[in-house]
C-alpha cells in the first residue's frame, strides 16, 4: 500500500474548503457600499465561522454556512437591480466546490490511507462536477434571458418547474433512508 | 451491508429548496442557477447509485507463530460492480501489532473496478502469545459522488497462535522418584542401566558381565556392579493463572506461560511425559503425555491462558485423579499472590507429591531496599514503604513455610534467566529436608 499522508489530506481540504468559503463571502463585500457594506460584512462573517465549522468538527453547519453564503450573494443580486448577474455560475461553482472539500475533509479520516487511486478519481469527479455546475448555470441564465411569454406565463413556469424540482429532490431523497439487506 | 446516506444530501437538496423558493419568490434565476448544480449532483447521484456486488476473504499465511514473528493477512476482495472507494478495517487483537502501531487497527482505503479482484496483504508482528483469531473486518463503500455508504462488519474467524519464544534450558529440575518405563532421567534405584551405583556380593541370577572383577579379586569372592536404571519422569507443570501482575517488561503470567513452554519442550526432549495444570478462575487440564503431539497439545492448551476473576474457591478435588500421577514433579509457576493457589499447592504438599515452586515475581521492576530483597518504588506516601516491607516479610514467611515441608521455592525476577532459577531450585532440593514438626 502507499504511503498516503492522510493527515495531509484532511489539512489541505480545510484550508482549500476555507479558501474558497472566504472567496465566496468576501467578494460580495466589494460589489456594494455604504450602510448595506456593514452589513454584509457581519453576514459574511457568519457565513465564514459557520463554513470553518463545517469543514472541522461539525459537518451538520454544512447547510447552514451554505445557506449563508447564498443569501450574502442574493443581497448583492437584489441592490444591483434587474441586471442578470453573470457570476452566478461562479457563485454556484464555488459553493458546490466548497461543500465537497468540507465534505471530503470530514472523509479523510488520518486512520485510513486511500491509494492514489482513489484521490484521482476523487479529484476526477470534482473537477467533472464542476465544470458540469458552470454549465448547468451558464445555460440556466441563458434560458432566463430567451424572449417568451408575458410575466405571468414565466411565473407559471417558474411555479411548476420549481415544485417538479422539489417534488423530485424529495422522491429521490426518500430512498436515501438507511436501509439493511 | 447496510446503507446509510450522507449528511450532505440534506444540506445540497435544502439549500437547493431553499434557492429555488427563492428565485421563485425574487422572479430571478440567479438564485437558481447559483443551487440548480446542488439539486442536480444529488438527484444524479442518487439515482446512478447502486449496491456494491463484494466478496471478501481474509487468511493469514499461517496459523502457528512464535512472538516476534510477523504474519501477514491477505484480505481478499472482489467487485462485481465498480466500487469507488472501499474503505477496509482490520480490527487487531491486543498483542498484536498493525502497521498503525500496537492494538491499533489498520485500515485503508481501495479503488476497484468491475470485475477486479485484489489482494490486500497486512503485515501483523506478535508481540505476545495467545490464540486469536484474527478477520474481524469492516468494510465501508462509497459510491462516486459520496452521497451514499454501505457497511458492512465480517468476522473471517482465521485462528492464529502465538507461542512464546522458547528459552535454552541445558539442566532441568530432576524429580525425586522416577517412573517405571525407560527414558533418560537416571532413577534413584537401582538396577540394568548405565550409570554405576555400587557393588555387591554376586547372587545366582546375575549375569557375568556384571561382575566386577577388580572388586572380586581384592575381596576373594565375586562381586557384581550395581547400576542406577534410565527411566521417565512424570512432570506436571502447575500454572496459577489467578492473578496478572503487569510489570515494566511483561507480567507474571506472561513470563509463567513462556517457563511453562519452555520446560515442557524441554522435558519432552528427554522422552518424559508433561501435564498441565492451569490453575485459575479457569481450571484446565492435561494429563501427562510424551511426545511432539503431547507438545503441542500442551502449547495450544497454554496458549488458552487467561486470567479469569471469579472468587469462587478451587482446590486440588477439582482436577481428576490421573492429571496428578503419584511420584510426579509438579513444577509451580506462580506468583504466590492468590489464597486458593497457595492453599492447592500446601494441599499437594500434603499429599506428598514432589514439588519445585517458581515463584514469578510480581515484585520485579522496582529497586530494592535494604538486603532482604525487600523493594520499594519512590515514596508517595509515608506509609508506602511500610506496607512494602510487611508485605513481603509476609511473602518471605509464605516460602519459609513451604521450604519447612520439604518444597523447593525460589523467586524469578524478570532479569534472571530461567536456566538460573532451575539451577537454584536444584541447589535446593539437593539440600532440602523436611523439617521435623
Amino acid at each position: 500500500m502507499p504511503a498516503a499522508r492522510p493527515d495531509r489530506t484532511r489539512l489541505a481540504c480545510r484550508a482549500a474548503a476555507l479558501a474558497v468559503a472566504a472567496a465566496l463571502a468576501l467578494v460580495p463585500l466589494a460589489r456594494v457600499d455604504g450602510p448595506l457594506r456593514a452589513a454584509l460584512a457581519w453576514l459574511a462573517v457568519l457565513g465564514l465561522l459557520l463554513a470553518a465549522g463545517a469543514a472541522w468538527p461539525l459537518p451538520s453547519l454544512l447547510g447552514p454556512a451554505l445557506v449563508a453564503l447564498l443569501a450574502e450573494h442574493t443581497v448583492v443580486l437584489l441592490d444591483g437591480g434587474d441586471q442578470v448577474d453573470a457570476a452566478a455560475p461562479l457563485v454556484g461553482a464555488g459553493l458546490l466546490l466548497y461543500a465537497e472539500l468540507a465534505c471530503w475533509a470530514q472523509e479523510a479520516r488520518p486512520a485510513v490511507r486511500d491509494e492514489p487511486a482513489v484521490t484521482r478519481a476523487r479529484l476526477a469527479v470534482l473537477a467533472a462536477c464542476l465544470a458540469a455546475a458552470l454549465g448547468l448555470g451558464a445555460v440556466l441564465l441563458l434560458a432566463a434571458g430567451l424572449p417568451g411569454g408575458d410575466g405571468l406565463t414565466r411565473l407559471g413556469v417558474g411555479v411548476v418547474a420549481a415544485t417538479l424540482s422539489l417534488g423530485l429532490l424529495a422522491a429521490v431523497a426518500r430512498r436515501t433512508a438507511t436501509r439493511r439487506r | 451491508m447496510t446503507r446509510r446516506p450522507a449528511p450532505k444530501i440534506a444540506a445540497y437538496a435544502g439549500v437547493a429548496a431553499v434557492a429555488l423558493l427563492a428565485g421563485l419568490a425574487l422572479g430571478r434565476p440567479e438564485p437558481v442557477a447559483v443551487a440548480a448544480p446542488l439539486a442536480v449532483l444529488v438527484v444524479a447521484g442518487l439515482a446512478a447509485a447502486r449496491d456494491p456486488e463484494l466478496e471478501v476473504d481474509a487468511t493469514a499465511d499461517r496459523d502457528r507463530a512464535i512472538v516476534g514473528d510477523q504474519v501477514v493477512v491477505e484480505v481478499r476482495l472482489r467487485a462485481d460492480r465498480p466500487v469507488d472507494r472501499l474503505e477496509l478495517l482490520l480490527v487487531v487483537p491486543p498483542g498484536l501489532e498493525g502497521p498503525s502501531g500496537p492494538g491499533r487497527p489498520w485500515a485503508a482505503a481501495v479503488r476497484l473496478a468491475a470485475g477486479e479482484e485484489r489482494t490486500v496483504p497486512v503485515t501483523l508482528g506478535c508481540r505476545r502469545w495467545g490464540a486469536y483469531r484474527l478477520g474481524d473486518l469492516h468494510l465501508r463503500a462509497h459510491d462516486r459522488f459520496r452521497l451514499l455508504t454501505w457497511e458492512q462488519r465480517l468476522d473471517l474467524r482465521a485462528p492464529l497462535k502465538v507461542f512464546p519464544e522458547p528459552q535454552a534450558l541445558r539442566a532441568l529440575v530432576r524429580p525425586l522418584e522416577t517412573q517405571v518405563s525407560t527414558g533418560n532421567q537416571v532413577s534413584r534405584h537401582r538396577g540394568e542401566g548405565i550409570e554405576f551405583a555400587d557393588i555387591r556380593p554376586f547372587l545366582p541370577g546375575d549375569r557375568p558381565r556384571s561382575i566386577n572383577w577388580r572388586a572380586t579379586a581384592r575381596r576373594g569372592a565375586p562381586w557384581v556392579n550395581e547400576r542406577h536404571p534410565e527411566r521417565t519422569t512424570d512432570v506436571v507443570l502447575f500454572l496459577d493463572s489467578f492473578v496478572d501482575v503487569h510489570g515494566e517488561r511483561g507480567s507474571t503470567l506472561d513470563l509463567a506461560v513462556g517457563a511453562a513452554a519452555s520446560l515442557a519442550a524441554a522435558y519432552l526432549r528427554q522422552r518424559d511425559r508433561v501435564g498441565l495444570v492451569g490453575f485459575g478462575g479457569f481450571v484446565q487440564w492435561l494429563q501427562p503425555g510424551s511426545g511432539q503431539a503431547a507438545l503441542y497439545r500442551l502449547l495450544d492448551t497454554l496458549m488458552e491462558t487467561q486470567v479469569f476473576a471469579t472468587v469462587a474457591w478451587k482446590g486440588i478435588r477439582h482436577l481428576p485423579p490421573r492429571t496428578l500421577p503419584p511420584k510426579a514433579l509438579i513444577v509451580a509457576l506462580t506468583p504466590l499472590l492468590d489464597e486458593r493457589a497457595v492453599a492447592a499447592l500446601f494441599d499437594l504438599l500434603a499429599r506428598g507429591y514432589d514439588l519445585a515452586v517458581v515463584e514469578v515475581s510480581p515484585l520485579a521492576g522496582a529497586p530494592a531496599v535494604g538486603g532482604g530483597g525487600l523493594r520499594r518504588s519512590p515514596p508517595e506516601g509515608q506509609w508506602e514503604p511500610l506496607a512494602r516491607r510487611l508485605w513481603a516479610l509476609e511473602r518471605e514467611t509464605l516460602r519459609h513455610r513451604y521450604q519447612r515441608l520439604g518444597a523447593a521455592v525460589v523467586e524469578w525476577t524478570e532479569d534472571a534467566h530461567l536456566q538460573q532459577v532451575l539451577l537454584e531450585i536444584e541447589a535446593c532440593r539437593r539440600h532440602a529436608r523436611i523439617a521435623p514438626g
